[in-house]
């Protein structure tokens, strides 16, 4: 059952991911943690660590939830139900986009999304860093690790490591 | 850059080439995929140019959805229709979607060691430092608009502190900011 679930809520969490899986995280955690009970906030966090780590497109780390929640059938589940319906949306859209160059709509439309995928982004980073309670050490680390990212152009592998390091001496 | 830029460009073969070229961008894709597909898809393969390129991604960065996971759908269908979408998805995930498993369940065996435990909880929290880094980037050219700093906090207020769901934010506000940019505030 909770596979059946866990599939429609991130074909709905799907179509509302302006800004892609960064914007959705805060959501998904809300999700599987809080309302569902899936997964602890420390497996959540986890999840979504070695998925930054790992490469590829970070939507991944929505196979590792579905895995934690119904083992491999849910890593595909997840996957295929976050990324179907924009894909979709995708498909439609290219084009149309395209013939409206010039319209004022198209102009409006691309302002009117650019905040609200900042409010997401930012929302995405801060709950992440917040699994459980407060905890200032782990706020440390993704302070610098956003001053690292803003401040140089290092590969954010190395921000990453560096995290890990902290981690291991601090936590 | 400039010689890339001069460089006619010629689209995939064949959906082989399609898919052999995603499945390339996914397997050397740390640490992020953009540069990576950047520089199969223009500078080696030579798919597209340098603009067609930024069209695209600036395209794929405001629909829903994984940025990169977009492109793969915009750019196959361009190519080969509903067959090149599929192939290019597929090939961008494949090796991606085995990595993270396979290390997701070496470190599940491992994660009953407390330090391992400690150095993933920070590589945590970094890459939600990271996620803080590309809002403060991407809200940078916003900062002197008082209508999309309020929309901002809002969302941020609603989503992170009183965790309301994004089904009912994201619409929601949408809707108001698509008001306020008709305005010309935004």
């Amino acid at each position: 059952m909770s596979l059946v679930e866990l599939g429609l809520y991130f074909a709905l969490l799907s179509l509302v991911s302006v800004g892609g899986l960064p914007s959705v995280m805060p959501e998904m955690q809300r999700y599987v943690v809080d309302v569902k009970g899936w997964l602890t906030p420390s497996d959540f966090i986890q999840a979504f660590a070695v998925g930054q780590a790992a490469p590829g497109p970070n939507v991944l780390i929505a196979s590792l939830i579905g895995w934690k929640v119904a083992g491999l059938p849910g890593a595909f589940v997840a996957l295929g139900s976050i990324c179907f319906p924009a894909a979709v949306i995708a498909w439609w859209v290219a084009e149309l986009w395209d013939r409206f160059k010039d319209s004022p709509w198209r102009k409006a439309i691309q302002r009117a999304i650019a905040p609200i995928v900042v409010g997401m982004i930012l929302s995405g980073g801060v709950v992440l860093a917040t699994p459980g309670t407060p905890d200032w050490r782990l706020w440390l680390i993704a302070a610098i690790a956003a001053a690292g990212m803003l401040a140089t152009k290092l590969n954010p592998l190395w921000l990453l490591a560096a995290g890990g390091i902290l981690g291991a001496l601090l936590l | 850059m400039s010689e890339v830029r001069e460089t006619p460009v010629t689209p995939p073969k064949d959906l082989r080439d399609l898919f052999t070229g995603f499945v390339w961008i996914g397997a050397r894709s740390f640490g992020g995929v953009m540069p990576w597909a950047y520089r199969t898809m223009v500078e080696e393969r030579r798919w597209l140019t340098h603009a067609d390129f930024t069209e695209t991604i600036g395209l794929c960065q405001f629909l829903p959805g994984p940025n990169i996971g977009n492109a793969s759908i915009v750019l196959g269908k361009r190519w080969f229709g509903l067959s090149g979408s599929i192939v290019a998805f597929l090939g961008l995930m494949a090796l991606p979607f085995i990595w993270v498993l396979g290390l997701f369940m070496v470190y599940s065996d491992l994660s009953s060691n407390l330090t391992l435990k400690a150095i993933v909880t920070g590589v945590g929290a970094a890459g939600a430092g990271l996620f803080i880094g590309t809002a403060v980037k991407l809200g940078r050219p916003l900062a002197k608009k008082p209508a999309a700093l309020v929309l901002i906090a809002a969302c941020f207020v609603l989503v992170a502190l009183a965790r309301v769901s994004l089904l009912v934010v994201v619409p929601v506000g949408l809707g108001i900011s698509l008001i306020a940019a008709r305005r010309g505030w935004l």
